[in-house]
């Protein structure tokens, strides 16, 4: 069984098989769904990837999950002052390691497989032990373990993805008898037509919205919600056609009715290759439009729903260490506009947005305080270094000394998608600590603002 | 006007009334420079969505597929895709 007296960090090494003190290697290949969704079909895929070259720069967020004795490799070295800041904070770093080639429409792991002198390296830490804990195991990271020999801590690709499908986490639900909502899953255009029609002879009839997902689909992306049975049908027609062209009848989707939530949440655990499993934490998520936004923790739940949640976490847990999986897990459940949880939104047995707070977390957020993991959506004029942040920000960022304010955990979402010419988009994330809850709206309220005011068609 | 700009027009009509359907709120300030992500903060989750609307509207049909970034980046060459295809 895992001990409780171990950092999260250690906890996982020990899960994965390891002792705690094993080097790991750590890449952030965030949107891991894009290569388990490769090779299956879904709702036809469009346009609207805007914001890759700032999802391809998450990878950031690895550098604050590794421990000192670790490594991490990134796109590209995070900026001097950030470094410092950190430092400042009293955290061990650990080593970096920089791909040879850094293309924004890539991800680290595709950047990582093109860079020999980056493999040369891997090699020389495999040989002294160290493994490759990426945010997901794909097909690519497998291929890098390969290259380099670095074990792999989680499990074959092909198992972590099937337990990622949606089709698997409501299958799952269903056989452990957890709530979940009224749902079918697809796996051919014929069977979506015939669902379709179920979904709207119960659900749309019954004046409730429908949600149709891919089964490997982004959180929060790949979902199109229908409230009427024409435009059901107008999905129906629009997946047949996609379908009958790529000659392919086979795919992978889930329909399920639209709850009405009151609170989304998220939680976290850590199955371990011996059968057990930590239960981490439950956070609320914040999200808008469906798009995840931040976390904030403690999450405001009642004592019979934490139970219920940490229930479900052990039972979903044990199965998955039955299928042979072992890593960190998160599930999205919701609390129903009825007070109702539903456990099991969707599966997610990789890394989380999370997962990455988990030791600034423990290091920072004390008992009694607030912390709400934060992204601020800006528009700086061009290339904006940490210092310039810093000098924004003021006395609204974290320190040692005083413990409040904002913890910035990625400083390279900023500039990801700077072009050298004119303003870009960028995202800052942080952790927000704060003593009470007024004391955490009003450094969010000051943030937002403060940093609006620099956006670069701020009048 | 001329019949080609007044075609266009009535794209861009099209496309302001099919984002404004998705987006569930009237878009009384929309232009064809008006950028979809960046100023209506439209996400990849509602582009079905607005392309079925699209079709409903303009009685086409759509391949999802043929669609490119370029295309969604301002409702002017979202217009601009429609009249392509129509």
């Amino acid at each position: 069984m895992l001990q409780q007296t171990l950092t999260f960090t250690e906890g996982v090494k020990t899960a994965c098989g390891a002792a705690p003190g094993t080097p790991f290697v750590l890449l952030g290949n965030f949107e891991v769904e894009d290569e388990w969704a490769k090779g299956e079909t879904g709702l036809p895929s469009v346009g609207g990837r805007s914001a890759a070259a700032i999802v391809n720069r998450m990878d950031e967020f690895a550098l604050l999950l590794a421990g000192a004795g670790d490594h991490v490799v990134l796109k590209s070295r995070p900026d001097n002052g950030y470094l410092d800041y950190l430092d400042g904070l009293g955290l061990d770093l650990p080593g970096i390691l920089v791909t040879d080639v850094n293309d924004p429409a890539h991800t680290v792991a595709v950047d990582a497989l093109a860079s020999p002198r980056l493999q040369q390296r891997l090699h020389e830490l495999a040989l002294g032990g160290a493994r490759l804990w990426p945010h997901g195991m794909s097909a690519l990271e497998e291929r890098l373990c390969a290259l380099t020999s670095l074990t792999p801590a989680l499990p074959p690709a092909a198992l972590v993805k099937r337990v990622n499908s949606k089709i698997y986490s409501r299958r799952l639900a269903t056989e452990l008898g957890l709530a979940q909502a009224r749902g079918w899953e697809c796996e051919s255009a014929e069977e979506f037509a015939e669902v379709a029609r179920a979904a709207a002879a119960t659900s749309l009839a019954g004046g409730r919205r429908v949600g149709v997902k891919d089964a490997y689909g982004v959180s929060g992306k790949g979902i199109v919600v229908v409230d009427d049975e024409r435009r059901m049908q107008q999905l129906v027609r629009m997946v047949q056609r996609t379908a009958t062209r790529s000659g392919n009848p086979w795919l992978s989707l889930v329909v399920e009715e639209w709850a009405d939530k009151a609170v989304d949440l998220n939680y976290h655990f850590t199955v371990s290759v011996d059968g057990g499993v930590r239960f981490d934490f439950v956070k609320e998520a914040i999200t808008d439009r469906g798009v995840h936004k931040g976390h904030r923790f403690p999450a405001r739940i009642s004592d019979r729903h934490a139970a219920e949640v940490e229930d479900a976490a052990q039972r979903i847990g044990a199965r998955l260490a039955a299928e042979g999986f072992h890593g960190p897990v998160g599930v999205d459940a919701i609390i129903t506009a009825d007070g109702e949880l539903l456990p099991v939104l969707e599966i997610n047995a990789r890394n989380n947005m999370s997962t990455y707070q988990t030791r600034l977390q423990e290091r920072f957020v004390r008992q009694g305080s607030l912390a709400t993991a934060r992204q601020y959506d800006i528009r700086p004029a061009g290339h904006r270094p940490f210092a310039r942040t810093r000098d924004i920000l003021g006395e609204l960022l974290l320190t040692a000394e005083d413990g409040r304010g904002l913890l910035v955990n990625n400083h390279a979402t900023v500039n990801a998608a700077a072009t050298g010419e004119g303003p870009h988009n960028g995202r800052l994330y942080g952790l927000l600590i704060a003593r009470d809850e007024a004391e955490l709206d009003a450094l969010d309220t000051a943030i937002a603002h403060r940093l609006a005011e620099e956006n670069a068609d701020h009048e | 006007m001329t019949t080609a700009a007044a075609t266009g027009q009535q794209y861009v009509t099209a496309v302001v009334a099919a984002l404004s359907e998705v987006l569930g709120e009237p878009l009384p300030d929309a232009t064809p420079a008006t950028r979809l992500f960046d100023e209506l903060h439209l996400d990849s989750t509602s582009v079905l969505s607005l392309l079925m609307a699209l079709e409903d509207s303009l009685d086409l049909e759509v391949d999802p597929e043929s669609l490119e970034q370029h295309h969604l980046e301002t409702v002017g060459s979202l217009a601009g895709y429609v009249a392509e295809i129509r």
